[in-house]
Protein backbone atom coordinates (compact mmCIF):
# COMPACT_ATOMS: atom_id res chain seq x y z
CA UNK A 1 0.00 0.00 0.00
CA UNK A 2 3.04 2.35 -0.76
CA UNK A 3 3.81 4.21 -3.41
CA UNK A 4 5.07 2.62 -6.77
CA UNK A 5 7.44 3.17 -9.52
CA UNK A 6 6.09 4.52 -12.39
CA UNK A 7 2.83 6.20 -11.09
CA UNK A 8 3.05 9.69 -9.73
CA UNK A 9 0.12 8.81 -7.13
CA UNK A 10 -0.56 8.92 -3.35
CA UNK A 11 -0.96 6.03 -2.07
CA UNK A 12 -3.33 4.34 0.24
CA UNK A 13 -5.33 5.67 3.19
CA UNK A 14 -3.79 8.99 4.62
CA UNK A 15 -2.90 8.66 7.79
CA UNK A 16 -4.08 12.21 8.84
CA UNK A 17 -6.69 10.07 10.98
CA UNK A 18 -8.86 12.95 11.36
CA UNK A 19 -11.93 11.11 11.83
CA UNK A 20 -15.24 13.07 11.98
CA UNK A 21 -18.55 12.64 14.21
CA UNK A 22 -20.94 13.38 11.32
CA UNK A 23 -22.19 15.31 8.66
CA UNK A 24 -21.26 18.97 8.44
CA UNK A 25 -17.30 18.69 8.63
CA UNK A 26 -14.42 20.86 6.50
CA UNK A 27 -12.18 18.99 4.87
CA UNK A 28 -9.11 18.43 6.85
CA UNK A 29 -6.40 18.00 4.32
CA UNK A 30 -7.06 20.89 2.48
CA UNK A 31 -4.85 21.16 -1.04
CA UNK A 32 -3.34 24.15 -1.30
CA UNK A 33 -3.28 23.67 -4.93
CA UNK A 34 -6.48 22.63 -6.58
CA UNK A 35 -10.14 24.41 -6.00
CA UNK A 36 -12.04 23.04 -2.61
CA UNK A 37 -13.43 19.62 -3.42
CA UNK A 38 -17.09 19.28 -3.67
CA UNK A 39 -17.39 16.35 -1.54
CA UNK A 40 -14.50 15.10 1.32
CA UNK A 41 -15.06 11.41 3.13
CA UNK A 42 -13.41 10.76 6.23
CA UNK A 43 -12.90 7.81 7.79
CA UNK A 44 -16.08 6.87 5.97
CA UNK A 45 -16.96 2.89 7.45
CA UNK A 46 -20.20 1.00 6.79
CA UNK A 47 -21.29 -2.24 8.69
CA UNK A 48 -24.34 -4.45 7.67
CA UNK A 49 -27.03 -5.46 10.00
CA UNK A 50 -25.56 -9.03 9.58
CA UNK A 51 -22.13 -7.69 10.27
CA UNK A 52 -20.20 -7.54 7.27
CA UNK A 53 -18.11 -4.59 6.81
CA UNK A 54 -18.30 -3.35 3.80
CA UNK A 55 -16.04 0.24 4.19
CA UNK A 56 -13.89 0.20 6.96
CA UNK A 57 -12.11 4.14 7.68
CA UNK A 58 -12.66 5.69 3.46
CA UNK A 59 -11.07 9.45 3.53
CA UNK A 60 -11.84 10.85 -0.01
CA UNK A 61 -11.96 14.47 -1.61
CA UNK A 62 -13.23 14.41 -4.94
CA UNK A 63 -12.12 17.71 -6.62
CA UNK A 64 -15.34 20.05 -7.83
CA UNK A 65 -15.90 19.16 -11.71
CA UNK A 66 -13.12 16.48 -11.83
CA UNK A 67 -14.36 12.79 -13.36
CA UNK A 68 -13.55 10.20 -10.78
CA UNK A 69 -13.14 6.04 -11.00
CA UNK A 70 -14.16 3.91 -7.97
CA UNK A 71 -12.43 0.86 -9.30
CA UNK A 72 -12.19 -2.84 -7.50
CA UNK A 73 -12.98 -6.10 -7.06
CA UNK A 74 -16.67 -6.67 -6.39
CA UNK A 75 -17.66 -6.94 -2.89
CA UNK A 76 -14.85 -4.03 -2.32
CA UNK A 77 -17.87 -1.57 -1.28
CA UNK A 78 -17.19 0.77 -3.94
CA UNK A 79 -21.45 0.70 -4.48
CA UNK A 80 -21.77 1.18 -0.78
CA UNK A 81 -19.79 4.57 -0.99
CA UNK A 82 -21.80 5.88 -3.68
CA UNK A 83 -25.10 4.69 -2.04
CA UNK A 84 -23.48 6.49 1.06
CA UNK A 85 -22.46 9.59 -0.99
CA UNK A 86 -26.15 9.57 -2.82
CA UNK A 87 -27.45 9.42 1.02
CA UNK A 88 -29.12 6.31 0.36
CA UNK A 89 -27.48 4.43 2.80
CA UNK A 90 -26.36 5.60 6.37
CA UNK A 91 -23.33 5.69 7.60
CA UNK A 92 -21.82 3.50 10.38
CA UNK A 93 -19.31 5.84 11.19
CA UNK A 94 -17.25 8.59 9.73
CA UNK A 95 -18.92 11.91 7.76
CA UNK A 96 -19.49 12.60 4.64
CA UNK A 97 -18.97 16.65 3.95
CA UNK A 98 -20.08 18.90 1.50
CA UNK A 99 -17.91 22.01 1.78
CA UNK A 100 -18.73 23.87 -0.96
CA UNK A 101 -22.74 24.00 0.00
CA UNK A 102 -22.20 25.05 3.01
CA UNK A 103 -22.35 21.39 4.46
CA UNK A 104 -25.66 20.42 2.65
CA UNK A 105 -25.19 17.91 -0.27
CA UNK A 106 -25.91 19.38 -3.66
CA UNK A 107 -28.43 18.35 -6.13
CA UNK A 108 -27.25 15.26 -7.24
CA UNK A 109 -27.81 12.91 -10.02
CA UNK A 110 -27.91 9.35 -9.77
CA UNK A 111 -27.33 6.39 -12.74
CA UNK A 112 -28.26 2.83 -11.65
CA UNK A 113 -26.93 0.17 -12.69
CA UNK A 114 -30.03 -0.75 -14.56
CA UNK A 115 -31.44 1.99 -16.53
CA UNK A 116 -34.41 1.78 -13.56
CA UNK A 117 -37.26 3.24 -15.95
CA UNK A 118 -40.74 3.35 -15.10
CA UNK A 119 -42.66 0.87 -17.79
CA UNK A 120 -45.62 2.63 -17.93
CA UNK A 121 -44.41 5.91 -18.58
CA UNK A 122 -43.03 7.48 -22.22
CA UNK A 123 -38.98 8.34 -22.59
CA UNK A 124 -39.59 11.89 -22.20
CA UNK A 125 -42.02 11.06 -19.25
CA UNK A 126 -38.91 9.50 -17.65
CA UNK A 127 -36.73 11.72 -17.94
CA UNK A 128 -39.19 14.37 -16.61
CA UNK A 129 -39.63 12.58 -13.62
CA UNK A 130 -37.33 14.45 -10.98
CA UNK A 131 -38.55 17.70 -12.28
CA UNK A 132 -41.92 16.23 -11.84
CA UNK A 133 -41.37 15.31 -8.13
CA UNK A 134 -39.92 19.03 -7.67
CA UNK A 135 -42.75 19.96 -8.50
CA UNK A 136 -42.58 22.19 -12.44
CA UNK A 137 -45.01 22.60 -14.13
CA UNK A 138 -45.85 20.18 -16.90
CA UNK A 139 -44.88 22.34 -19.89
CA UNK A 140 -41.60 23.77 -18.52
CA UNK A 141 -40.64 20.42 -16.95
CA UNK A 142 -41.41 18.61 -20.66
CA UNK A 143 -39.54 21.48 -22.18
CA UNK A 144 -36.46 20.88 -20.92
CA UNK A 145 -36.86 16.95 -20.81
CA UNK A 146 -36.80 16.88 -24.42
CA UNK A 147 -33.63 19.02 -24.42
CA UNK A 148 -31.97 16.14 -22.77
CA UNK A 149 -33.49 13.72 -24.78
CA UNK A 150 -31.85 15.56 -27.53
CA UNK A 151 -28.37 15.98 -25.53
CA UNK A 152 -28.36 11.84 -25.34
CA UNK A 153 -29.55 11.32 -29.32
CA UNK A 154 -33.09 10.41 -28.23
CA UNK A 155 -34.94 13.20 -29.67
CA UNK A 156 -37.20 10.49 -32.26
CA UNK A 157 -37.92 9.04 -29.20
CA UNK A 158 -39.41 10.92 -27.02
CA UNK A 159 -42.74 9.06 -26.66
CA UNK A 160 -41.80 5.75 -26.89
CA UNK A 161 -42.02 3.60 -24.23
CA UNK A 162 -38.89 1.61 -22.62
CA UNK A 163 -39.85 -2.05 -23.51
CA UNK A 164 -39.70 -0.41 -27.51
CA UNK A 165 -36.16 1.13 -26.63
CA UNK A 166 -32.47 -0.79 -26.83
CA UNK A 167 -30.80 -1.28 -23.73
CA UNK A 168 -28.24 1.31 -24.88
CA UNK A 169 -31.29 3.56 -25.96
CA UNK A 170 -32.63 2.97 -22.34
CA UNK A 171 -29.29 3.74 -20.62
CA UNK A 172 -29.49 7.21 -22.61
CA UNK A 173 -32.75 7.97 -21.21
CA UNK A 174 -31.74 6.74 -17.36
CA UNK A 175 -28.58 9.61 -17.70
CA UNK A 176 -31.15 12.18 -19.63
CA UNK A 177 -33.05 12.02 -16.02
CA UNK A 178 -30.34 12.05 -13.58
CA UNK A 179 -29.12 15.21 -16.11
CA UNK A 180 -31.79 16.74 -16.08
CA UNK A 181 -32.11 18.75 -12.71
CA UNK A 182 -28.90 20.26 -13.91
CA UNK A 183 -27.06 17.99 -10.74
CA UNK A 184 -23.94 19.54 -9.42
CA UNK A 185 -22.47 16.04 -9.27
CA UNK A 186 -23.41 12.44 -11.23
CA UNK A 187 -22.89 9.60 -9.45
CA UNK A 188 -22.71 6.50 -11.67
CA UNK A 189 -22.86 2.99 -10.79
CA UNK A 190 -21.65 0.81 -12.84
CA UNK A 191 -24.23 2.15 -15.51
CA UNK A 192 -22.88 0.32 -18.66
CA UNK A 193 -21.64 -3.21 -17.30
CA UNK A 194 -25.08 -4.78 -18.69
CA UNK A 195 -24.07 -3.39 -22.54
CA UNK A 196 -21.93 -4.99 -25.42
CA UNK A 197 -18.96 -3.64 -25.95
CA UNK A 198 -19.87 -1.15 -28.89
CA UNK A 199 -22.86 0.74 -27.56
CA UNK A 200 -20.46 0.60 -24.13
CA UNK A 201 -18.06 2.32 -26.27
CA UNK A 202 -20.16 4.91 -27.54
CA UNK A 203 -22.46 5.70 -24.57
CA UNK A 204 -18.59 5.80 -22.73
CA UNK A 205 -17.77 8.95 -25.63
CA UNK A 206 -21.14 10.37 -25.14
CA UNK A 207 -20.60 10.38 -21.27
CA UNK A 208 -17.26 11.97 -21.60
CA UNK A 209 -18.98 14.72 -24.52
CA UNK A 210 -21.89 15.66 -22.37
CA UNK A 211 -18.91 15.74 -19.31
CA UNK A 212 -17.36 18.41 -20.95
CA UNK A 213 -19.89 20.18 -22.00
CA UNK A 214 -21.63 20.47 -18.58
CA UNK A 215 -19.08 20.71 -16.26
CA UNK A 216 -20.41 18.63 -13.25
CA UNK A 217 -18.62 16.36 -11.06
CA UNK A 218 -18.74 12.19 -12.00
CA UNK A 219 -18.39 9.70 -9.57
CA UNK A 220 -18.33 6.68 -11.76
CA UNK A 221 -18.35 2.96 -10.14
CA UNK A 222 -17.10 0.60 -12.38
CA UNK A 223 -14.93 -3.14 -12.46
CA UNK A 224 -13.59 -2.47 -16.34
CA UNK A 225 -9.48 -1.25 -15.97
CA UNK A 226 -10.16 -0.16 -19.46
CA UNK A 227 -13.09 1.82 -18.85
CA UNK A 228 -12.20 4.08 -15.55
CA UNK A 229 -9.03 4.65 -17.73
CA UNK A 230 -10.69 5.99 -20.66
CA UNK A 231 -13.23 8.29 -18.60
CA UNK A 232 -11.33 9.35 -15.55
CA UNK A 233 -8.84 12.16 -14.53
CA UNK A 234 -8.29 9.83 -11.41
CA UNK A 235 -8.64 6.03 -10.24
CA UNK A 236 -9.77 5.27 -6.93
CA UNK A 237 -8.35 1.50 -6.73
CA UNK A 238 -10.36 -0.02 -3.61
CA UNK A 239 -9.54 -3.06 -1.91
CA UNK A 240 -12.45 -5.85 -0.33
CA UNK A 241 -13.02 -6.97 3.01
CA UNK A 242 -12.90 -5.14 4.51
CA UNK A 243 -13.76 -2.34 1.81
CA UNK A 244 -11.04 -0.02 2.11
CA UNK A 245 -9.06 2.62 -0.37
CA UNK A 246 -5.84 0.84 -2.10
CA UNK A 247 -4.41 2.97 -4.42
CA UNK A 248 -5.12 6.88 -5.61
CA UNK A 249 -4.25 7.23 -9.41
CA UNK A 250 -3.73 10.13 -11.30
CA UNK A 251 -4.56 9.92 -15.00
CA UNK A 252 -2.32 11.72 -17.04
CA UNK A 253 -3.97 12.04 -20.27
CA UNK A 254 -4.92 13.95 -23.31
CA UNK A 255 -7.94 16.62 -22.52
CA UNK A 256 -9.45 14.87 -26.09
CA UNK A 257 -10.24 11.11 -25.36
CA UNK A 258 -11.60 9.69 -28.51
CA UNK A 259 -11.08 6.56 -31.15
CA UNK A 260 -7.13 7.47 -31.11
CA UNK A 261 -6.64 7.95 -27.44
CA UNK A 262 -8.48 4.51 -27.29
CA UNK A 263 -6.23 2.71 -29.71
CA UNK A 264 -2.87 4.95 -28.33
CA UNK A 265 0.33 3.24 -26.64
CA UNK A 266 -0.37 5.80 -23.95
CA UNK A 267 -3.75 4.53 -22.99
CA UNK A 268 -2.24 0.53 -22.68
CA UNK A 269 0.51 1.82 -20.58
CA UNK A 270 -2.27 3.51 -18.04
CA UNK A 271 -4.64 0.28 -18.07
CA UNK A 272 -1.43 -1.50 -17.29
CA UNK A 273 -0.69 0.15 -14.44
CA UNK A 274 -3.86 0.73 -13.49
CA UNK A 275 -4.45 -3.05 -13.80
CA UNK A 276 -1.07 -3.60 -11.29
CA UNK A 277 -2.98 -1.81 -8.91
CA UNK A 278 -5.92 -3.55 -9.08
CA UNK A 279 -4.19 -6.86 -8.68
CA UNK A 280 -2.09 -6.09 -6.25
CA UNK A 281 -5.47 -4.39 -4.52
CA UNK A 282 -7.22 -8.35 -4.75
CA UNK A 283 -3.89 -9.85 -3.27
CA UNK A 284 -3.86 -7.40 -0.35
CA UNK B 1 -28.23 3.76 -32.22
CA UNK B 2 -30.45 1.70 -34.41
CA UNK B 3 -34.00 1.80 -34.17
CA UNK B 4 -36.00 -0.85 -32.48
CA UNK B 5 -36.67 -3.85 -34.61
CA UNK B 6 -39.73 -4.84 -32.88
CA UNK B 7 -41.20 -1.37 -33.48
CA UNK B 8 -45.06 -1.48 -34.59
CA UNK B 9 -45.50 -1.70 -38.10
CA UNK B 10 -48.85 -1.92 -39.82
CA UNK B 11 -50.42 -5.35 -39.45
CA UNK B 12 -52.48 -7.68 -41.86
CA UNK B 13 -56.03 -7.79 -39.81
CA UNK B 14 -58.98 -10.05 -40.82
CA UNK B 15 -62.55 -8.42 -40.10
CA UNK B 16 -60.97 -6.07 -37.99
CA UNK B 17 -58.74 -8.44 -36.12
CA UNK B 18 -54.97 -9.67 -36.63
CA UNK B 19 -54.72 -13.07 -38.10
CA UNK B 20 -53.58 -15.14 -34.90
CA UNK B 21 -56.75 -13.92 -32.63
CA UNK B 22 -59.14 -16.09 -35.44
CA UNK B 23 -58.02 -19.36 -33.73
CA UNK B 24 -58.50 -18.56 -30.31
CA UNK B 25 -62.02 -17.21 -31.22
CA UNK B 26 -62.66 -20.45 -33.88
CA UNK B 27 -61.36 -23.70 -32.33
CA UNK B 28 -63.59 -23.29 -28.92
CA UNK B 29 -66.53 -22.13 -30.61
CA UNK B 30 -66.33 -25.44 -33.12
CA UNK B 31 -65.88 -27.21 -29.99
CA UNK B 32 -68.67 -25.83 -28.32
CA UNK B 33 -71.14 -26.52 -31.11
CA UNK B 34 -69.85 -29.82 -31.78
CA UNK B 35 -70.47 -30.66 -28.19
CA UNK B 36 -74.12 -28.91 -28.18
CA UNK B 37 -74.86 -31.06 -31.95
CA UNK B 38 -73.83 -33.97 -29.99
CA UNK B 39 -75.87 -33.26 -27.14
CA UNK B 40 -79.00 -32.62 -29.03
CA UNK B 41 -78.65 -36.08 -30.56
CA UNK B 42 -78.48 -37.94 -28.24
CA UNK B 43 -81.37 -36.58 -26.19
CA UNK B 44 -83.49 -37.22 -29.54
CA UNK B 45 -81.77 -40.48 -30.38
CA UNK B 46 -82.34 -41.70 -26.75
CA UNK B 47 -85.61 -40.14 -26.00
CA UNK B 48 -84.66 -38.80 -22.82
CA UNK B 49 -87.24 -37.13 -20.85
CA UNK B 50 -86.99 -33.13 -20.32
CA UNK B 51 -87.46 -33.57 -16.86
CA UNK B 52 -84.05 -35.72 -16.98
CA UNK B 53 -82.57 -33.82 -19.21
CA UNK B 54 -83.45 -31.25 -22.00
CA UNK B 55 -81.97 -31.09 -25.44
CA UNK B 56 -80.07 -27.38 -26.08
CA UNK B 57 -83.05 -26.52 -28.93
CA UNK B 58 -85.75 -27.03 -25.86
CA UNK B 59 -83.54 -25.09 -23.12
CA UNK B 60 -83.41 -22.39 -26.12
CA UNK B 61 -87.31 -22.63 -26.33
CA UNK B 62 -87.41 -22.07 -22.76
CA UNK B 63 -85.03 -19.33 -22.99
CA UNK B 64 -87.47 -17.21 -25.41
CA UNK B 65 -90.59 -18.32 -23.75
CA UNK B 66 -89.51 -17.26 -20.21
CA UNK B 67 -87.85 -14.47 -21.49
CA UNK B 68 -89.59 -11.58 -19.52
CA UNK B 69 -89.20 -13.68 -15.84
CA UNK B 70 -85.35 -14.33 -16.30
CA UNK B 71 -84.43 -11.41 -18.02
CA UNK B 72 -85.99 -9.90 -14.48
CA UNK B 73 -83.88 -11.76 -12.56
CA UNK B 74 -80.50 -11.87 -14.42
CA UNK B 75 -80.77 -8.06 -13.33
CA UNK B 76 -81.39 -8.53 -9.92
CA UNK B 77 -77.97 -11.21 -10.34
CA UNK B 78 -76.15 -8.88 -12.12
CA UNK B 79 -77.04 -5.68 -9.61
CA UNK B 80 -76.06 -7.23 -6.91
CA UNK B 81 -72.68 -8.66 -8.42
CA UNK B 82 -71.90 -5.30 -10.19
CA UNK B 83 -72.37 -3.63 -6.70
CA UNK B 84 -70.66 -6.03 -4.57
CA UNK B 85 -67.88 -5.79 -7.79
CA UNK B 86 -67.18 -2.12 -7.30
CA UNK B 87 -67.09 -2.12 -3.32
CA UNK B 88 -64.69 -5.17 -3.19
CA UNK B 89 -62.62 -3.15 -5.67
CA UNK B 90 -62.78 0.12 -3.58
CA UNK B 91 -62.69 -1.64 -0.31
CA UNK B 92 -60.21 -3.79 -1.79
CA UNK B 93 -57.54 -1.43 -2.76
CA UNK B 94 -58.05 1.24 -0.13
CA UNK B 95 -57.36 -1.82 2.57
CA UNK B 96 -53.59 -3.00 0.28
CA UNK B 97 -52.83 0.93 0.14
CA UNK B 98 -53.35 0.89 4.02
CA UNK B 99 -51.43 -2.75 4.25
CA UNK B 100 -48.24 -1.03 2.22
CA UNK B 101 -47.84 2.21 4.10
CA UNK B 102 -47.70 0.20 7.47
CA UNK B 103 -45.85 -3.30 8.01
CA UNK B 104 -47.68 -3.42 11.48
CA UNK B 105 -51.58 -2.67 9.64
CA UNK B 106 -50.93 -5.58 7.44
CA UNK B 107 -49.27 -7.80 10.24
CA UNK B 108 -52.07 -6.74 12.19
CA UNK B 109 -55.36 -7.16 9.58
CA UNK B 110 -53.73 -9.13 7.36
CA UNK B 111 -55.10 -12.42 9.05
CA UNK B 112 -58.63 -11.33 9.30
CA UNK B 113 -58.89 -10.84 5.65
CA UNK B 114 -57.63 -14.15 5.53
CA UNK B 115 -59.86 -15.87 7.82
CA UNK B 116 -62.36 -14.02 6.35
CA UNK B 117 -61.85 -15.66 2.64
CA UNK B 118 -60.87 -19.08 4.09
CA UNK B 119 -64.44 -19.34 6.20
CA UNK B 120 -67.01 -20.92 2.88
CA UNK B 121 -69.73 -17.90 2.18
CA UNK B 122 -72.45 -20.67 2.26
CA UNK B 123 -71.55 -21.07 6.14
CA UNK B 124 -71.91 -17.64 7.20
CA UNK B 125 -74.62 -16.22 4.46
CA UNK B 126 -77.66 -18.04 6.72
CA UNK B 127 -75.98 -15.40 9.78
CA UNK B 128 -75.93 -12.67 7.61
CA UNK B 129 -79.52 -12.76 5.80
CA UNK B 130 -80.71 -13.03 9.68
CA UNK B 131 -78.61 -10.23 10.76
CA UNK B 132 -79.52 -7.88 7.92
CA UNK B 133 -82.97 -7.05 7.56
CA UNK B 134 -82.70 -5.97 4.07
CA UNK B 135 -82.22 -8.94 1.53
CA UNK B 136 -80.43 -6.57 -0.89
CA UNK B 137 -77.68 -5.79 1.43
CA UNK B 138 -77.11 -8.83 3.03
CA UNK B 139 -76.35 -10.59 -0.70
CA UNK B 140 -74.45 -7.37 -1.04
CA UNK B 141 -72.40 -8.53 1.87
CA UNK B 142 -72.05 -12.10 1.08
CA UNK B 143 -70.71 -11.80 -2.34
CA UNK B 144 -68.40 -8.67 -1.09
CA UNK B 145 -66.86 -10.97 1.42
CA UNK B 146 -66.18 -13.74 -1.22
CA UNK B 147 -65.14 -10.78 -3.89
CA UNK B 148 -62.52 -8.54 -2.41
CA UNK B 149 -60.00 -10.79 -0.90
CA UNK B 150 -58.41 -11.65 -4.57
CA UNK B 151 -58.12 -7.50 -4.92
CA UNK B 152 -56.45 -7.23 -1.27
CA UNK B 153 -54.04 -9.88 -1.91
CA UNK B 154 -53.20 -8.95 -5.78
CA UNK B 155 -52.64 -5.26 -4.94
CA UNK B 156 -50.68 -5.43 -1.62
CA UNK B 157 -48.38 -8.26 -3.42
CA UNK B 158 -47.96 -5.47 -6.25
CA UNK B 159 -47.65 -2.32 -3.95
CA UNK B 160 -44.81 -4.63 -2.38
CA UNK B 161 -42.80 -5.51 -5.16
CA UNK B 162 -41.82 -2.24 -6.40
CA UNK B 163 -38.84 -1.86 -7.97
CA UNK B 164 -36.38 -1.53 -5.19
CA UNK B 165 -33.66 0.97 -7.28
CA UNK B 166 -36.56 3.10 -8.19
CA UNK B 167 -38.03 4.11 -4.74
CA UNK B 168 -34.41 4.52 -4.37
CA UNK B 169 -34.46 7.29 -6.81
CA UNK B 170 -37.65 8.73 -5.76
CA UNK B 171 -36.14 8.94 -2.28
CA UNK B 172 -32.81 10.47 -3.54
CA UNK B 173 -35.49 13.48 -5.50
CA UNK B 174 -37.01 14.29 -1.85
CA UNK B 175 -40.30 12.52 -3.09
CA UNK B 176 -43.38 12.41 0.30
CA UNK B 177 -45.05 9.32 0.88
CA UNK B 178 -48.10 10.32 -1.71
CA UNK B 179 -46.07 10.71 -4.69
CA UNK B 180 -44.00 7.81 -4.38
CA UNK B 181 -47.53 6.17 -4.26
CA UNK B 182 -49.64 7.81 -6.92
CA UNK B 183 -46.76 8.24 -9.35
CA UNK B 184 -44.15 4.96 -8.76
CA UNK B 185 -45.88 2.46 -6.32
CA UNK B 186 -49.72 2.61 -7.81
CA UNK B 187 -48.77 2.06 -11.42
CA UNK B 188 -46.00 -0.94 -10.36
CA UNK B 189 -49.36 -2.66 -8.65
CA UNK B 190 -51.55 -2.21 -11.56
CA UNK B 191 -50.93 -5.45 -13.37
CA UNK B 192 -51.13 -7.33 -9.32
CA UNK B 193 -54.48 -5.42 -9.56
CA UNK B 194 -55.68 -6.00 -12.62
CA UNK B 195 -55.45 -9.48 -12.20
CA UNK B 196 -57.09 -10.11 -9.17
CA UNK B 197 -59.68 -7.82 -10.39
CA UNK B 198 -60.55 -10.90 -12.92
CA UNK B 199 -60.98 -13.26 -10.01
CA UNK B 200 -62.65 -11.10 -7.96
CA UNK B 201 -65.08 -10.28 -11.25
CA UNK B 202 -66.39 -13.96 -11.30
CA UNK B 203 -66.44 -14.76 -7.38
CA UNK B 204 -68.24 -11.82 -7.01
CA UNK B 205 -70.72 -13.29 -9.20
CA UNK B 206 -70.52 -16.63 -7.49
CA UNK B 207 -71.04 -14.93 -4.38
CA UNK B 208 -74.72 -13.34 -5.55
CA UNK B 209 -75.66 -16.86 -6.27
CA UNK B 210 -74.39 -18.80 -3.42
CA UNK B 211 -76.08 -15.91 -1.49
CA UNK B 212 -79.26 -16.08 -3.43
CA UNK B 213 -79.19 -20.05 -2.91
CA UNK B 214 -79.52 -19.27 1.06
CA UNK B 215 -81.90 -16.54 0.72
CA UNK B 216 -84.02 -18.07 -1.86
CA UNK B 217 -83.99 -21.19 0.43
CA UNK B 218 -86.65 -18.75 2.81
CA UNK B 219 -88.79 -17.58 -0.42
CA UNK B 220 -87.00 -14.41 -0.46
CA UNK B 221 -84.91 -13.53 -3.65
CA UNK B 222 -86.46 -13.19 -7.35
CA UNK B 223 -82.23 -13.83 -8.98
CA UNK B 224 -81.18 -16.34 -11.00
CA UNK B 225 -80.48 -18.57 -8.04
CA UNK B 226 -83.73 -18.35 -6.54
CA UNK B 227 -85.26 -18.95 -10.85
CA UNK B 228 -82.88 -22.63 -10.24
CA UNK B 229 -84.41 -23.38 -6.66
CA UNK B 230 -88.06 -22.63 -8.21
CA UNK B 231 -87.69 -24.63 -11.65
CA UNK B 232 -86.60 -27.54 -9.17
CA UNK B 233 -89.16 -27.79 -6.97
CA UNK B 234 -91.42 -27.15 -9.81
CA UNK B 235 -89.49 -29.66 -11.80
CA UNK B 236 -89.21 -27.25 -14.71
CA UNK B 237 -85.79 -28.40 -15.26
CA UNK B 238 -85.66 -26.67 -19.04
CA UNK B 239 -86.10 -23.03 -17.40
CA UNK B 240 -83.36 -24.37 -14.56
CA UNK B 241 -80.91 -24.99 -17.55
CA UNK B 242 -81.94 -21.99 -19.50
CA UNK B 243 -81.26 -19.99 -15.84
CA UNK B 244 -77.79 -22.17 -15.57
CA UNK B 245 -76.96 -20.62 -18.84
CA UNK B 246 -77.70 -16.79 -18.15
CA UNK B 247 -75.59 -17.67 -14.87
CA UNK B 248 -72.59 -18.93 -16.95
CA UNK B 249 -73.04 -16.53 -19.94
CA UNK B 250 -72.74 -13.51 -17.37
CA UNK B 251 -69.52 -15.24 -15.80
CA UNK B 252 -67.64 -15.50 -19.54
CA UNK B 253 -69.19 -11.57 -20.25
CA UNK B 254 -67.84 -10.35 -16.57
CA UNK B 255 -64.23 -12.19 -17.28
CA UNK B 256 -64.35 -10.66 -20.99
CA UNK B 257 -65.11 -7.20 -20.12
CA UNK B 258 -62.32 -7.20 -17.26
CA UNK B 259 -59.54 -8.82 -19.53
CA UNK B 260 -60.37 -5.76 -22.32
CA UNK B 261 -60.20 -3.59 -18.96
CA UNK B 262 -57.01 -5.24 -18.20
CA UNK B 263 -55.15 -5.26 -22.08
CA UNK B 264 -56.26 -1.53 -22.35
CA UNK B 265 -54.66 -0.32 -19.47
CA UNK B 266 -51.21 -2.22 -19.76
CA UNK B 267 -51.01 -2.73 -23.55
CA UNK B 268 -48.33 -0.16 -23.87
CA UNK B 269 -46.30 -1.24 -21.67
CA UNK B 270 -46.68 -4.32 -19.73
CA UNK B 271 -45.50 -8.02 -20.88
CA UNK B 272 -48.56 -9.62 -19.76
CA UNK B 273 -50.44 -7.52 -22.29
CA UNK B 274 -47.88 -8.35 -25.34
CA UNK B 275 -47.90 -10.56 -28.18
CA UNK B 276 -45.02 -13.27 -28.27
CA UNK B 277 -44.44 -13.20 -31.70
CA UNK B 278 -42.11 -10.28 -33.48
Amino acid sequence: MTGRPGSAETAGVQEDGTIAASGHTAPSREDSTGPAPVVALRGVTKRYGNGTLAVQGLDLDITTGSFVSLLGPSGCGKSTVLRMVAGLSPLTAGGIAWPRAAGRPPKLGFVFQEPTLMPWKTAIDNVALPLRLEGVAKAERHRRAREMLDLVGLSDFANSYPRELSGGMRMRVSIARALVTEPEVLLLDEPFAALDEITRFRLNNDLLRLWESRRFTAVFVTHSVFESVYLSQRVVVMAANPGRLHADLPIAAPARRDEAFRTSPDYAALCRTVSEALERAMKA
Amino acid sequence: MTPPDDAPGRERRILGLPPGTWPRILAPLVVGLLLLGGWEWAVRHFAVPAYILPGPVAIARTLVADWPTLSGSLAVTLRITVLALLVATAAGLALSILFSQSKWVEMTFLPYAVMLQVTPVVAIAPLIIIWVDNIQASLLICAWIVAFFPVVSNTTIGLNSTDRNLLDLFRLYGATRWQTLVHLRLPAAMPFFLAGLRISGGLSLIGAIVAEFVAGAGGASSGLAYRILESGYQLQIPRMFAALALISFSGVLIFLALSLVSHLMLRRWHESALRKDH
